[in-house]
């Protein structure tokens, strides 16, 4: 026994960096912290919670800066279970501004439906870090561990509102679906992990650049083909791609408002990261198609591409018959996925690093986009739903234009945002991931795209037009708008325009860069 | 393959030894020192706390289930100290010299734990408290009530 | 006794499909958990197998982080049964029908 174990462990350095993990280490004990203070503070103090998780937020935001500012070039420990890069440093700061602006949101909403403040402050905190592990894993351990610290934490905020059986019932959709993703996904990884035994002798990996390495020598390459489909029909789900896309628009109309907002940017930013990570990194464009890798890195692209295209059209069309917001919202977060997969495939199918780089970081900065405005309309939508999450029809909507203009002026914003109108944020994104598409010459994908977004405009603009040209017949009274919420629709509507006319600044930060000590040199 | 020799099985007769006097001890120290007071409750054939006789159909107070959620999380835990000991005196020892670094690594889990059970119980996961035994006696007199009734019947019969 | 590998792998395939098929078709949201657990355990299977086949301890790790991780998500998915059955009294999904599919 001792000696198997010596014999495993002799070549053992413990690559111990805890600096490269400081964003997740200071989440992580803020959750641990925000829960000691709900589990020992008196009722009436546990508002508190929230501005202390938002502190931990705003300090890991400060890390990662750090980190950003300090570039020397791509990193990693823990023997390769942890990376540094620039995709890893865009998706934690898009994890951690989501965050931030939930808590904003939720703060003074979870007062009002008497909701245990501290434990949705810990949770969102933990799922928070969850996210960030799924961009930072380097290993496919890492990769599932934050995926499960994530989606468990989704769970039960989901379910929050115990007592309103939507609420139970869209959490319980969500466990049954996630779970039975997550199990996919694993299966996937074990496969990966039998077929990367080489004919060397070497023992099988779940580090994903050694993946790479071993396509061609793998010892059972048909395994790596089953393996590599199991994980894209997990992170399928995660995503929200379309043929496993059933849950969403239960999942989203069910849970309550903010928790809703949260799922609908988070989760899928980190599910992308991971995603991206695992195929874009794992199993590489190879310029020998005949070859495993080849065949693989073909097989998987053509997937995408295909899942793409539905994705977009399901999500559109579903959404043009919802006559709920926060359903029409879950079918358009599917249609932005289906676009986010465009730069996905860009990334994919290029070896040229320049063009890779840039489509890598026009995806990150699509779901950096994605989740500004999004984050934006949900609060909106927050706001108008009132206590109980009662009022989300359209009917709810109509004619409020000039009795609330303020709220009805910002959620036509995001909207027009959301369709991709120009100086906006969405429209940049689109733009960029369709370039990156382009570049790669996926010229007819992204025709199909730009159809889609012409259907999209339908179901955007119709809620603009129930907002101000339909008549009410019931009456209207204009929702108190609390402080941190204005704080939010302010921090939105800025991103949307900031990210809609200057989106270069926060691109080339998402960029792949040479290592500092070169570009000094 | 090394030789099979009873005597290294020592340490396992050793433990048995030390569980079943732990055990007798216990027992025997609860007999000589406890007080006992006999109440309805106490005196009722024991069925894990629920009521011996009755609809099995019934709910069971949710306090149930939460003790049991919360034992398979602490109890699964333990997968990672096992593991950890094991390996422990090997990367201890002089040629890994890990021992500060094994050592606080499992330290800072623990203490993650210990935050989860500090919680737990601040919750009050664990509190059958005042209104569980009210509860619980009331439950036992209705059921005396119950068995009078019909022992009444019966002999009315 | 030596078994070969692939025994062990379609073993672990079929269970994990039992548990595929099971999810999809079970009612009760009871089976479907355990069915996912089923699930779980069959990709446990798969870990083990392969690390012992290869004399690497990297499987056996995953296994042990897929069962804390399956034990974290037993205990949240209880909780959420039990939030619907004390809201509802049925487990039978095709009851779960208030926000429609």
């Amino acid at each position: 026994m001792n000696l198997s174990l010596a014999l495993q462990i002799q070549n053992v350095s413990p690559d111990v960096n805890l600096l490269l993990i400081l964003p997740e280490l200071i989440v992580c004990t803020a959750g641990v912290i925000v829960m000691m203070v709900d589990a020992f503070a008196r009722p009436r103090q546990r508002w508190m919670t929230g501005g202390l998780a938002l502190v931990g937020l705003v300090a890991a935001m400060a890390a990662s800066f750090w980190m950003w500012s300090g570039w020397a070039g791509p990193r990693e420990a823990f023997h390769g279970m942890i990376v540094l890069d620039e995709l890893r440093l865009g998706f934690t700061f898009i994890a951690l501004l989501v965050s931030a602006l939930t808590v904003l949101v939720s703060m003074v909403w979870v007062e009002g439906e008497n909701l245990p403040a501290g434990e949705f402050h810990s949770l969102l905190l933990f799922a928070t870090s969850g996210m960030m592990l799924m961009a930072s894993g380097g290993d496919l351990v890492i990769i599932f561990l934050g995926l499960e610290i994530l989606s468990i934490a989704t769970y039960v905020m989901a379910g929050f509102r115990r007592t309103d059986l939507r609420s139970n019932e869209s959490s319980l959709k969500y466990f049954i679906l996630g779970s039975f993703s997550s199990a996919f996904l694993l299966y996937g990884i074990a496969l990966v992990y039998g077929a990367t035994a080489t004919r060397t002798g070497l023992a099988g990996t779940t580090n994903i650049a050694e993946i790479a390495n071993r396509l061609d020598v793998s010892l059972y390459p048909p395994l790596l083909f089953a393996g590599a489909a199991m994980m894209l029909v997990g992170f399928g789900f995660k995503i929200a791609t379309a043929p496993f896309h059933v849950w969403t628009p239960d999942v989203y109309e069910g849970a309550p408002t903010p928790v809703t907002a949260f799922m609908a940017a988070g989760p899928k930013a980190a599910g992308f990261a991971s995603f991206l990570r695992v195929f874009v990194f794992g199993f590489p464009f190879v310029a020998t198609v005949a070859s495993v890798q080849g065949q693989i890195h073909a097989a998987w692209l053509g997937a995408l591409v295909v899942l793409a295209i539905i994705t977009m059209t399901i999500g559109n069309v579903g959404a043009i018959v919802q006559n709920n917001v926060k359903r029409m919202l879950a079918y358009s977060s599917i249609a932005h996925a289906g676009y986010a997969l465009v730069g996905f495939v860009a990334a994919g199918a290029t070896g040229d690093p320049v063009f890779k780089s840039e489509a890598l970081s026009s995806v990150a900065f699509y779901m950096l986009t994605y989740a500004v405005m999004n984050l934006g309309a949900f609060a909106v939508v927050t706001l108008i739903a009132r206590s109980g999450d009662r009022r989300t029809d359209f009917e709810d909507y109509n004619g409020i234009g000039f009795q609330s203009p303020g709220l009805a002026f910002t959620l036509s914003l995001f909207m027009l945002s959301l369709l991709g109108l120009p100086l906006t944020a969405g429209f940049m994104g689109k733009i960029m991931v369709f370039r990156a598409a382009l570049n790669a010459g996926y010229y007819s994908l992204v025709v199909i795209a730009v159809l889609n977004t012409a259907i999209s405009a339908y179901y955007y603009l119709r809620l603009i037009i129930v907002m101000f040209f339909r008549e009410r017949t019931t009456s209207w009274s204009a929702p108190r708008v609390p402080a941190s919420v204005i704080v939010v629709l302010i921090i939105t509507v800025l991103g949307v325009f900031y990210l809609g006319l200057f989106p270069n600044r926060v691109l080339d930060a998402f960029k792949t860069r040479p290592p500092a000590v070169m570009a000094t040199r | 393959m090394t030789r099979f020799d009873l005597r290294d099985y020592l340490p396992v007769l050793l433990m048995f030894v030390v569980a079943a006097g732990f055990a007798v001890t216990n027992i025997l120290l609860t007999q000589l020192v406890g007080q006992r007071k006999q109440t309805r409750t106490k005196l009722m054939p024991y069925e894990c706390g629920k009521d011996p006789v009755g609809s099995a159909r019934e709910r069971f107070s949710v306090k149930f289930y939460l003790i049991a959620m919360i034992f398979i999380l602490f109890d699964i835990e333990v997968i990672f100290l096992v593991p950890w000991a094991v390996v422990f005196k090997t990367l201890a020892g002089p040629e890994y010299g890990l021992r500060n670094l094994v050592y606080t690594e499992m330290m800072v889990f623990v203490i993650l734990l210990l935050a989860g059970y500090i919680y737990v119980v601040k919750k009050g996961a664990f509190d059958w408290g005042e209104r569980a035994r009210h509860e619980a006696e009331a439950e036992a007199r209705a059921l005396e009530d119950l068995r009078k009734k019909e022992l009444a019947a019966r002999r009315a019969a | 006794m030596y078994v070969h590998l692939s025994w062990y792998l379609a073993l672990s395939a079929i269970l994990f499909t039992v548990g595929v098929v099971g999810v999809i078709i079970k009612r009760n949201i009871i089976s479907m958990f355990m069915c996912i657990e089923l699930m779980l355990n069959a990709v446990n299977l798969t870990f083990v197998a392969f690390s012992s086949s290869f004399r690497d301890v990297t499987g056996q790790l995953f296994v042990f982080i897929v069962m804390t991780v399956a034990a974290a998500e037993a205990a949240v998915g209880l909780g959420i049964i039990i939030a619907i059955f004390r809201n509802r009294e049925s487990l039978d999904v095709d009851e779960a029908n208030i926000l429609r599919l």
